[in-house]
């Protein structure tokens, strides 16, 4: 099997891997925004958004002919939270383009998953705004609390696989049909996927951070402009990142495009389902539950694996 | 108040004016509405964001501040102490901004025509984009107002954000008669009317000259437990 990962692709080929799967990754992210803002809608008895609208929202943004910048880490921060996830995008590997996730592995997916938050925080503590200030730091806070369970789910997936390479694991899930998938094999780990997931999108009743009408969406609070367009795009990397990441170790990945991308709309409709059920947690109730619920059944979960 | 006609041409080459194009029709299909809602306005808004009315199907939105937003929507009277918000949170707003007032009250002053404390009309403060009047107007006419002002954006005609540049000493003259000489806010709009290229006839004058004697440096705010 090891041969048939490993072999050797030509420089151009990756180059164009490169350039492609990011770009995927924003229209595909820009139509999973839409189908969040549609789902909520619905929830609400409302029509919701035109087609093109997040693509609206996006080009005026960027089109915006006043920009207010506080300074160069205000920039850099943005950059750093699109880059993060641009950078993520090439080692997530997807129907027909592997990129260069043969190389890196998840671990390294999981570290460049935490960029962006840090990035949002250097540019926000730039801009000095106390709202965006209580805003971030309730935002790590949240990092904090769902990335043990995610962890540790990573660390489960990996264990059951043998494997980090997050190419094989897919490999593997596909050969062997549904039964092997990571959802069949190991439902606890599953399902505290989920549980991280809702936090990972900040969805309520995990939104404290963004909280509209107390801090005034916190770390966005100063961005304007070409800065909120950029983490508009943010979002859109974002939910593809999260949605084909937990379709890759749970749901057998994808064999072809319809297969990934069904699979991945599906697993993105269930926060925004849950979001609009739920009022939001304080950010010491949140810790305390994703540090017992998901940890204990992650904990469990990977107790099981074999 | 002395009118400038703003001019509507079109710049540089046939790729950027096409970026234009496509600028305009999307400014026109995404705004984000940052409400200031004093007094009665407020109560006709809910309906017209929540399902009934649902103002989400024309890409209009709520958000939360001056900084995110396009659209400035002030329901109802704007007293003196009101209206220094409202400026402050104005000058904050990314441009191209519009502002929509809504009830009599932004038009004339309504029934608090003879009251002391209140500003009668708000296009003497900031250049305002649309009016809808009522006492209080329905959420069927907020919707079909909002269809006029993303006609005109489309259309290009609604370029009033370049008036507050090109008039500012008109506007400014009128804050100091309410607030007073030492009146001043933290956005330099001198410097943005210069450094975007929209300094027009009326942006120096007496009014501009009062601030520039009395402006004083911005500090920071004093860190304090």
């Amino acid at each position: 099997m090891d041969t048939q990962i490993f072999t050797e692709i030509s420089l151009s080929e990756i180059l164009v891997e490169l350039l492609l799967m990011p770009v995927i990754a924003f229209l595909v992210g820009l139509v999973m925004v839409l189908w969040m803002r549609k789902i909520g809608a619905r929830v609400q008895r409302r029509i919701g958004p035109p087609l093109f609208q997040p693509l609206y929202d996006v080009v005026k943004l960027f089109g915006k002919k006043t920009q207010v910048s506080h300074g160069v880490v205000h920039d850099i921060g943005i950059v750093m939270a699109m880059g993060g996830y641009i950078a993520a995008e090439t080692l997530l590997p997807v129907p027909g383009m592997n990129g260069i996730a043969v190389y890196g592995g998840i671990i390294t997916l999981t570290y460049l998953m935490m960029i962006p938050s840090l990035g949002l925080a250097l540019g926000v503590g730039q801009c000095a705004n106390p709202n965006g200030s209580i805003g971030i730091s309730r935002a790590l806070t949240a990092m904090l609390a769902y990335d043990i369970p995610f962890v540790i789910i990573v660390f489960g997936v990996a264990f059951h696989h043998e494997t980090t390479n997050l190419v094989e694991i897919i490999t593997q899930q596909q050969q062997a049909g549904i039964a092997s998938w990571g959802a069949v094999q190991n439902p606890l780990l599953a399902l505290a996927g989920l549980a991280t997931l809702q936090g990972m999108l900040g969805k309520q009743p995990f939104e404290i951070y963004i909280a509209p009408a107390e801090i005034a969406t916190g770390p966005m609070v100063e961005m304007s402009g070409k800065y909120l367009g950029g983490l508009f795009v943010m979002q859109a990397f974002q939910l593809y990142t999260a949605a084909v990441l937990y379709v890759s170790l749970f749901l057998g990945g994808g064999e072809s495009w319809f297969e990934l991308l069904a699979k991945s709309f599906v697993v993105v409709s269930i926060p925004m389902m849950i979001a609009f059920v739920f009022p939001r947690y304080r950010t010491e109730d949140l810790v305390r539950l994703f540090w017992k619920w998901p940890v204990m059944i992650g904990l469990l979960g990977v107790a099981f694996v074999g | 108040m002395k009118e400038i006609k703003v001019e509507n041409r079109r710049e540089g080459n046939i790729l950027s004016r096409v970026f234009d194009e496509l600028n305009e029709f999307c400014r026109a299909r995404s705004l984000f509405i940052l409400h200031y809602c004093t007094g009665c306005g407020a109560i006709e808004l809910p309906p017209v964001m929540t399902s009934r009315f649902d103002m989400e199907r024309l890409g209009v939105q709520p958000m939360v501040t001056p900084r995110q937003a396009d659209i400035l929507l002030i329901t109802g009277y704007v007293s003196i102490k009101t209206l220094k918000r409202v400026m402050l949170t104005y000058e904050q707003m990314g441009s191209p901004k519009y502002v929509i007032g809504i009830c009599s009250c932004t038009v004339n002053g309504g029934m608090y025509w003879q009251s002391y404390a209140t500003a009668k009309k708000l296009d003497e403060y900031m250049p305002v984009d649309l009016y809808i009047a009522g006492c209080m107007p329905r959420p069927e006419a907020i919707i079909s107002g909002l269809r006029s002002l993303i006609r005109n954006i489309e259309l290009g005609e609604s370029n009033n954000w370049k008036k507050y540049y090109e008039n500012y000493d008109y506007y400014l003259g009128n804050q100091q008669k309410l607030f007073g000489d030492e009146w001043q806010t933290p956005v330099d709009v001198i410097g943005e009317a210069e450094h975007y290229g929209l300094v027009g006839e009326g942006t120096y004058g007496e009014h501009t000259e009062i601030l520039q004697r009395v402006q004083q440096p911005l500090k920071p705010l004093e860190m304090r437990l």
